[in-house]
């Protein structure tokens, strides 16, 4: 008796399988009874497939933050051992009752605006050109080559903009060298090397919702509407800018998050008039006795107080969305 | 069938990998430590020279692994968040800011007796009134500072830097920079007042009034500095780049650029200034305390490492003859002179609770305004 050329080539697979550490295990009876529990149900296989993103989500994304929640409802902490600690909510009225607080917080919410809109403005056009504009062989290659700062973390990278805008940086060089400055202009700790730092930081995040949302776009409906009559700006504000809402919704709600959380680059580029509420956080945790509490209750007040923001940016752009499809 | 045995495997090769990769930080962490073969130290930048710790281990065969620190606080606020099993052996604790950590329990009792070279140390700093608490020994004086005024002498006149008013002035609006929390008491002992605030131990309201004072004056004069910054390596490099012309400083920094051949002087202004010893000291409950003690005994051993940490960190030796194996331009950035040491006085640590119970909000207060 003969088996044809497949089933021996089976055969022989599955022998050589089984002589592998999970061949061995797919033979043993208890793996396979427990296996076939498992996954008995799709119900079943979801939870399992499940399982190592909840456990990711939920040791690495939540667990921080619930301890944070955790430290802000404290009494004290850091705390010798031993010591007994009291929940309390007095953190959180500290800041409602101190207005020295106010300025940071409200601060770090209209630079983060400001600077959400300043990067909007700068990546959009790079996007439209990218996805409109560029032969759709060569948009791999230009993305790359926009994706090369993004390599270096974000210190190295602030440290170039602190290279390029100080007082003997290449900026301040090249205005003395064709004469336009006599004496080199004080760029750095500013919120204007400040602002440069952060839409340089966070451009990306701007630049591939905008640029997925204008790929989308169907070439056919600028050429339409130019047929109609329309021009350059009529068909950019009534067919591209509404079409491409989603996209500026993503980019703005992820630069804004960001924005609101930098530490180092406004430590580093930021200057006395720009203390921004991270900074006044991080120094509760710096100062050396059991401050901990205020620092994670003001971080609980600056993460809410983002969400609530980006909330309603969200909302007013669904509306605007709604409006532009009636 | 095939593509769900894929599946299978690579879900169970990814839950395991997931699982292990979960737990390993918090293994590791306490497992690292306490291996035979290392020493863990966190301290300033420079201040465990290169050469001493190659040959460091390569003699003893114990790794040496430094976490750099920028600031006391910090420092603090690390070690109090990891006790009462720290991962750390050695610290980098200034003198004046010993009790704060001794009465946390983070600081171990130093034991003299097995550290061979302790007499190397100049007797001025080991057996100083500071030095000494609860009857203990707490740390091992290896470098001394001072807060220095630091500024350019191609701009800035030697007779300009004289008084902390020069910082404050509308000549160099926006070329200065501070650390806000070291002003804090430079300002009070401008003001004619304790910085550091024994005199008012039995008084807090009029200690909360001085601070209020001291407050006022640099809000006051916010708009006229350019800079407010944390760390010696931050000022270094405003200098050089030329965005600022004159600041305060620890003597460290300002004689490492001094050293390198930068245009800079350095002056005790007249008003007076504060200085400080830094010491190395073993972690309660340090997890390689035996490593620890060979480390410090070893870094003791010789002056020509006192001499080594100096040229490295700006810092003064507090070795006995460090001196010596320095060049004269190491020994003139490393010196005052007589009438400005004259305005010298040290950190205490006595009202220390009181003072930064005070001051802390004070240095937030004025970074917000």
């Amino acid at each position: 008796m003969t088996f044809p050329a497949s089933a021996r080539e089976e055969r022989g697979a599955t022998a050589a399988r089984d002589r592998t550490f999970w061949g061995k295990l797919s033979g043993w009876a208890p793996y396979g009874a427990a296996l076939r529990v498992a996954t008995a149900s799709p119900r079943r296989q979801f939870l399992i497939l499940a399982i190592c993103p909840v456990i990711w989500v939920l040791t690495q994304h939540l667990g921080p933050m619930v301890q944070m929640l955790r430290v802000s409802l404290t009494d004290a902490y850091p705390v010798a051992p031993g010591t007994p600690q009291h929940f309390t909510i007095e953190h959180y009225l500290a800041f409602f009752h101190d207005p020295l607080f106010w300025q940071p917080f409200f601060r770090t919410l209209s630079f983060a605006g400001v600077f959400t809109f300043c990067t909007l403005v700068l990546t959009y056009p790079v996007a439209y050109f990218l996805a409109r504009h560029v032969r759709p062989k060569n948009r791999m290659l230009l993305l790359l080559l926009l994706l090369i700062p993004f390599w270096v973390g974000e210190i190295v990278r602030t440290y170039a903009i602190m290279i390029l805008l100080g007082n003997t940086g290449a900026v301040n060089l090249v205005l003395k060298w064709i004469g336009l400055i006599d004496r080199p202009i004080p760029f750095m700790y500013t919120s204007f090397s400040m602002g440069v730092g952060i839409v340089y930081l966070t451009a990306l995040y701007m630049l591939l919702p905008l640029y997925s949302a204008l790929e989308k776009l169907p070439a056919s409906l600028n050429e339409a509407a130019a047929d109609l009559g329309a021009g350059a700006w009529t068909r950019f504000r009534r067919v591209t800018l509404p079409l491409t809402l989603e996209g500026i919704s993503s980019g703005c709600t992820l630069v804004f998050l960001i924005s609101t959380g930098f530490y180092a680059t406004p430590v580093l580029l930021g200057g006395p008039s720009t203390t921004v509420f991270a900074e006044t956080i991080a120094g509760f945790f710096h100062v050396a006795g059991d401050q901990w509490p205020t620092g994670a209750a003001f971080a609980i007040i600056m993460f809410l107080a983002a969400l609530l923001v980006t909330a309603a940016f969200q909302k007013l752009m669904s509306s605007l969305r709604k409006g532009d499809s009636k | 069938m095939t593509r769900l045995s894929m599946n299978r495997r690579k879900l169970l090769t990814t839950a395991a990998l997931s699982g292990a990769a979960l737990a390993t930080p918090a293994y590791l962490r306490r497992a690292h430590a306490q291996s035979g073969g290392e020493v863990n130290i966190w301290t300033y930048n420079d201040f465990v020279p290169e050469a001493f710790r190659e040959q460091f281990q390569d003699e003893t065969g114990i790794k040496i692994n430094v976490r750099l620190v920028d600031d006391q606080g910090k420092q603090f606020s690390l070690l109090a968040a990891e006790a009462p099993n720290p991962t750390v052996d050695i610290m980098t604790v200034a003198g004046h800011r010993f009790l704060q950590f001794i009465d946390s329990d983070l600081l171990a009792p130093l034991d003299t007796d097995r550290l061979s070279n302790w007499g190397n140390i100049n007797p001025t700093f080991s057996e100083s009134d500071w030095a000494t608490i609860q009857g203990h020994k707490w740390g091992a004086p290896i470098l001394s500072g001072m807060e220095v005024l630091a500024y350019n002498s191609d701009i800035v006149s030697a007779e300009e830097a004289q008084t902390w008013d020069t910082l404050f002035s509308e000549t160099y609006a926006k070329q200065t920079a501070y650390i806000i929390q070291d002003m804090m008491s430079i300002i009070m002992l401008k003001m004619g007042y304790d910085g550091n605030m024994v005199e008012y131990l039995d008084n807090p309201e009029r200690a909360a009034a001085i601070v209020e004072e001291a407050k006022n004056f640099l809000i006051e004069h916010k708009p006229l500095v350019r800079k407010y910054y944390d760390g010696g390596a931050e000022f270094q490099q405003m200098m050089v780049n030329q965005d600022i012309v004159l600041g305060h400083s620890w003597n460290g920094p300002a004689a490492a650029l001094i050293n390198d051949g930068f245009p800079l002087g350095m002056t005790i202004p007249r008003e007076g200034s504060y200085g400080f010893v830094y010491t190395f000291n073993i972690a309660n409950n340090a997890p390689n305390m035996d490593n620890a003690y060979t480390f410090l005994n070893a870094i003791l051993a010789s002056p020509e490492v006192g001499a080594a940490m100096t040229k490295a960190s700006g810092f003064i030796s507090t070795y006995k003859g460090a001196s010596e194996y320095l060049t004269d331009l190491e020994k003139k950035s490393t010196s005052f002179p007589e009438e400005q040491l004259a305005n010298l006085q040290f950190f205490r640590a006595e009202a220390n609770e009181m003072k930064y119970g005070l001051v802390d909000p004070a240095v937030e207060a004025i970074k917000a305004a």
